[in-house]
């Protein structure tokens, strides 16, 4: 029980502090003194997660049984608030103002979904191990959660952030998997959501269009939309095996790479760090997540188990995703890579998430 | 297989394939990418030095450099460059599709500033430097370019300066010349460009996503090129100028004992600054005109010597032990040569060798001239510098012509005549000689004795090179001989019937030879050859007049010359 504790703090922390030095390196050649901060802000964001994390793995993940509906209503009601009095910033309405600091609310509802379905797909008691969606029929197993994970999903796609809500629909697919709904469901829901694609097609923002364009060739606009792509690819790749050295990468302090503090970071890492930096990296995302399927599979709890692979798919499907638009092989959306990102919001949650999952561990054996 | 056991596989498929990806880009390609990384960040920032300047002997500027500035565009950062030129075109008044063509024409990649419209005014400058903030893209950039104070003075020996043309371009790339180099096109500014060359230096920079300056990674200060000081002397370059301009023909002046040439004019001539200021179609005037102006006449073009080849008749005769100075021959106007009647331009009457340089007799050197026979004449020529290369550094050189019978008889299946004998005795015929190869000749009679190597630069950055570019070539005549024709030369401008009679005011001793050179078409090309003064002489001169008119023309303007020189106190 110990041992995941200790595997998961000690990977999480790696990770972060390497966040905390590739977000130094690319912010140290520019001026201004909020610049000069940001790797300050984020360690305290990292203080911050390592108390709720400690604070979580204290906290009997039970009690979110209970809790669910006032923590799905609260992530409606923020994502509602971030539609009515949310914060523009590049184009997007994703930030709520806070006191000192920008909240994301669709990072909040990343989770609480997780535990809303793990909620619905388990039963109270904690002695029947069995799933109730066994016996679920199609409205029960697909289009009842579907409309609750469709609510907060059209509001952050509204935001717009495509990203975060295509994660959502994703770990929706992907527990809904791991419950004993049947296949054939599966298979309709993606067939509805897949085939009607060319239709949403002109309901996206231009910029999106232009992003998915752009992904299936980045040269057609080199200095638009092409361009972040084109330099993470060349921040990337010349780096080489050992990479450039920490503050040495040109493209990220240089400020050829854009956002490289945030969605770019892992490019950011991989030009200083190299091939071997970043294949280590990468296996130190792939332990946590292992560490994650071990517990969800020695937990006989099936909220707990839910919750558990769901939050793994959530870390899994996050760095999956932002790894490959960094490298060119998906389209960009906003997506952080988890505890390596500047943003307050991704890391509280990713460390809140990763205590939830250790006190699941932990409680387990108390049954 | 149970539904986790395929998700974990699905995951484990997902990790190999960012490792896959991670490959592909770092180790697979990372060379490439480790270019563009570098082209992305890394800009060179050219700083030239100036070109070497041209000075005269004493010192004194004869081109130089000056500031200009160039409006260049660059188009990285730029999305419309319409706009940039549109500011452009209003502020120096150039028409926009102008400066769109130049725009196209000096564009070779987006990262390298482009030049649209060079050499501006500098209040035009101060005003676009202005806009620096507002349009980031308009460099104006401060470059050395040439300065012709004197404009087209002594263009030939300098030359011009231009972009380096192809030809040269394959030739001198070993040499680390690189296309759109500025280079010198005859003259000096060819022949010493090695030297006059400035380098290019500049600075290795880094910058960020915007072109703007991070940090300097190295730097390589600009050398100016080297001082290349002439051996001509501007002050008599002037005079020979002023004289000279509006007469087709060249003016050349020598220190008959060291070969320094002092001063050296053509004309027509023209004026280098055209070519820095890209006047297209003042340039293209200029290689079309028919009088060619960039013909360097001193040098490059060789004609009939006409009475100057007596000098050359007189020496062999006088070393063939053919005449004595004593020997006469009476001139009755002209003289019976086989069946064919060969005129003088007088009836002199009895002339000994002294007479018959000062008046020029025909009859006397015809007569000379079957004595010492064609081949020897050939001979003497050559000893004398003529027919030949003089070896001096400037590029261009003709080596005239020099006629003998065997030469005839090899190129041309021709007998050669007693006629022809008599026709190359007073320089005409097949006979060409240019206007240096005079010069150096009477230099010869004005030292007694040495063949020089005429050369036009003292120095090149401060290193003496006349001990290595004085060369003399002793010519095996007796003492006496140059003495007796020296004495006849000088008896062309004292005695009162010598042809070069109109010098005899001058306050200066001249002795020289006049030359009327009959040519198919058109007037008389004009010689004066000549060394001054008599005694101790300190000029060679030569004043060439192309179709100039009889000898006399010559003569006059030699006189204005030396006046001129005389009165500014050089002699």
């Amino acid at each position: 029980m110990r041992g995941s504790f200790f595997k998961i703090l000690i990977l999480a922390l790696i990770i972060a502090s390497l966040g905390v030095l590739s977000i130094y390196s690319s912010t140290s050649q520019k001026e201004g003194m909020l610049w000069q901060e940001i790797y300050k802000r984020q360690l305290l964001w990292i203080m911050i997660g390592l108390v709720f994390f400690f604070l979580m793995s204290r906290f009997n993940y039970r009690k979110l049984w209970d809790a669910n509906y006032f923590i799905y209503g609260a992530a409606l009601f923020f994502l509602l608030l971030v539609f009515g009095l949310g914060v523009i910033r590049m184009g997007a309405q994703r930030w709520l103002k806070l006191a000192w600091f920008n909240f994301q609310p669709s990072e909040f509802a990343k989770l609480a979904m997780i535990i809303f379905l793990a909620r619905y797909f388990s039963r109270k008691s904690i002695d029947d191990t069995s799933l109730s969606s066994g016996k679920f029929g199609i409205f029960q197993g697909i289009i009842l959660p579907f409309i609750f994970v469709g609510m907060p999903m059209f509001l952050i796609i509204e935001q717009p952030d495509l990203g975060s809500g295509l994660m959502l629909m994703l770990i929706f697919v992907g527990l809904l998997y791991l419950t004993h709904v049947r296949l054939k469901y599966i298979f309709m829901l993606l067939a509805v959501l897949i085939l009607p694609l060319p239709f949403f097609w002109h309901f996206l923002h231009d910029y999106q269009k232009q992003r998915l364009l752009v992904f299936l060739n980045p040269n057609i606009d080199p200095l638009g939309a092409g361009y972040t792509v084109i330099q993470s690819r060349i921040a990337i790749g010349s780096g080489g095996f050992f990479g450039r050295g920490w503050l040495r990468g040109s493209q990220s302090q240089l400020y050829f790479l854009p956002e490289s503090h945030t969605d770019f970071i892992f490019a950011t890492f991989s030009e200083q760090w190299g091939f071997l930096g970043s294949v280590l990296l990468i296996l130190m995302y792939y332990l946590i997540i292992r560490q994650g399927f071990i517990i969800a599979q020695r937990t006989q709890d099936a909220f707990g188990r839910l919750l558990a692979y769901g939050i793994s798919l959530l870390l899994t499907l996050q760095v999956f995703i932002n790894i490959a638009m960094n490298l060119g092989l998906a389209p960009v959306v906003g997506l952080p890579l988890p505890m390596m990102s500047y943003g307050g919001s991704s890391v509280l949650i990713t460390f809140v998430a990763l205590g939830i999952l250790v006190n699941i561990d932990r409680t387990r054996n108390v049954f | 297989m149970e539904r986790k056991t395929v998700l974990s596989l699905i995951i484990i498929l997902m990790f190999a394939c960012l490792i896959i990806g991670l490959f592909n880009l770092g180790i697979l390609q990372g060379a490439k990418f480790r270019r563009l990384s570098d082209s992305n960040c890394i800009r060179l920032i050219a700083q030239s030095g100036s070109r070497g300047n041209i000075l005269d002997r004493n010192g004194e500027v004869i081109v130089d450099n000056k500031i200009s500035y160039d409006v260049m565009i660059l188009s990285q950062d730029l999305n419309n460059i319409d706009q940039a030129l549109t500011l452009i075109s209003r502020i120096l008044g150039i028409g926009i599709v102008e400066l769109r063509m130049a725009f196209k024409k000096n564009f070779i990649s987006s990262s390298i500033p482009v030049t649209v419209a060079a050499n501006i005014e500098l209040k035009n400058a101060i005003i676009l430097g202005e806009y620096k903030i507002e349009e980031p893209s308009i460099i104006v950039a401060p470059k050395p370019i040439r300065h012709y104070p004197y404009g087209a003075l002594a263009a030939h020996v300098i030359g011009y300066v231009n972009e380096i043309d192809r030809w040269r371009l394959t030739k001198l790339e070993d040499y680390g010349y690189k296309t759109k180099d500025i280079v010198g096109f005859g003259g000096v500014e060819e022949k010493y460009d090695y030297y006059l060359r400035q380098e290019e230096g500049g600075l290795s920079v880094e910058v960020n996503h915007r072109g703007k300056f991070m940090r300097v990674l190295g730097f390589q200060p600009p050398r100016n090129g080297k001082d290349v000081v002439l051996t001509l002397d501007l002050k008599i370059q002037k005079i020979v100028e002023e004289n000279l301009t509006g007469r087709k023909g060249s003016v050349i002046l020598m220190d008959p004992f060291s070969g320094e040439i002092l001063a050296l004019a053509n004309y027509p001539n023209f004026n280098p600054a055209v070519f820095v200021h890209k006047r297209t179609k003042l340039i293209s005037g200029l290689f079309n005109d028919p009088d060619a102006p960039f013909l360097n006449r001193a040098i490059g073009s060789s004609y009939p010597p006409a009475s100057v080849f007596k000098i050359v008749l007189a020496s062999a005769g006088l070393e063939l032990k053919k005449i004595n100075p004593a020997t006469s021959f009476v001139c009755q106007g002209s003289t019976m040569v086989g069946a064919r009647r060969f005129s003088c331009w007088d009836e002199h009457g009895v002339q000994d060798l002294y007479q018959a340089i000062a008046h020029s007799c025909n009859v006397f050197f015809y007569k000379t001239g079957l004595l010492v026979g064609a081949q020897n004449i050939h001979d003497y020529a050559l000893k004398l510098g003529l027919g030949r290369n003089v070896g001096s550094e400037m590029a261009g050189e003709t080596s005239g012509f020099i006629p003998s019978p065997l030469w005839r008889k090899i190129n041309k299946f021709q007998n050669w005549f007693d006629g022809d004998t008599a026709n190359l005795s007073i320089g005409q015929g097949d006979c060409l000689i240019t206007p240096l190869q005079a010069t150096n000749m009477l230099a010869a009679f004005a030292n007694r004795g040495s063949l020089l190597t005429p050369y036009i630069v003292k120095s090149v950055g401060g290193l003496d090179l006349s001990v290595k570019k004085k060369r003399f070539t002793g010519v095996p005549f007796k003492k006496n001989s140059f003495e007796v024709i020296a004495q006849g030369l000088a008896k062309v401008v004292s005695d009162a019937k010598g042809t070069g009679n109109v010098l005899s005011t001058l306050p200066i001793k001249v002795a020289g030879k006049t030359g009327t050179a009959q040519v198919p078409r058109g007037a008389t090309h004009a010689w004066f050859v000549g060394f001054f003064p008599v005694d101790k002489p300190r000029y060679a001169i030569c004043v060439f007049l192309e179709n100039g008119g009889p000898g006399h023309a010559a003569s006059l303007m030699t006189k204005q010359i030396i006046e001129a020189m005389n009165n500014q106190g050089l002699i």
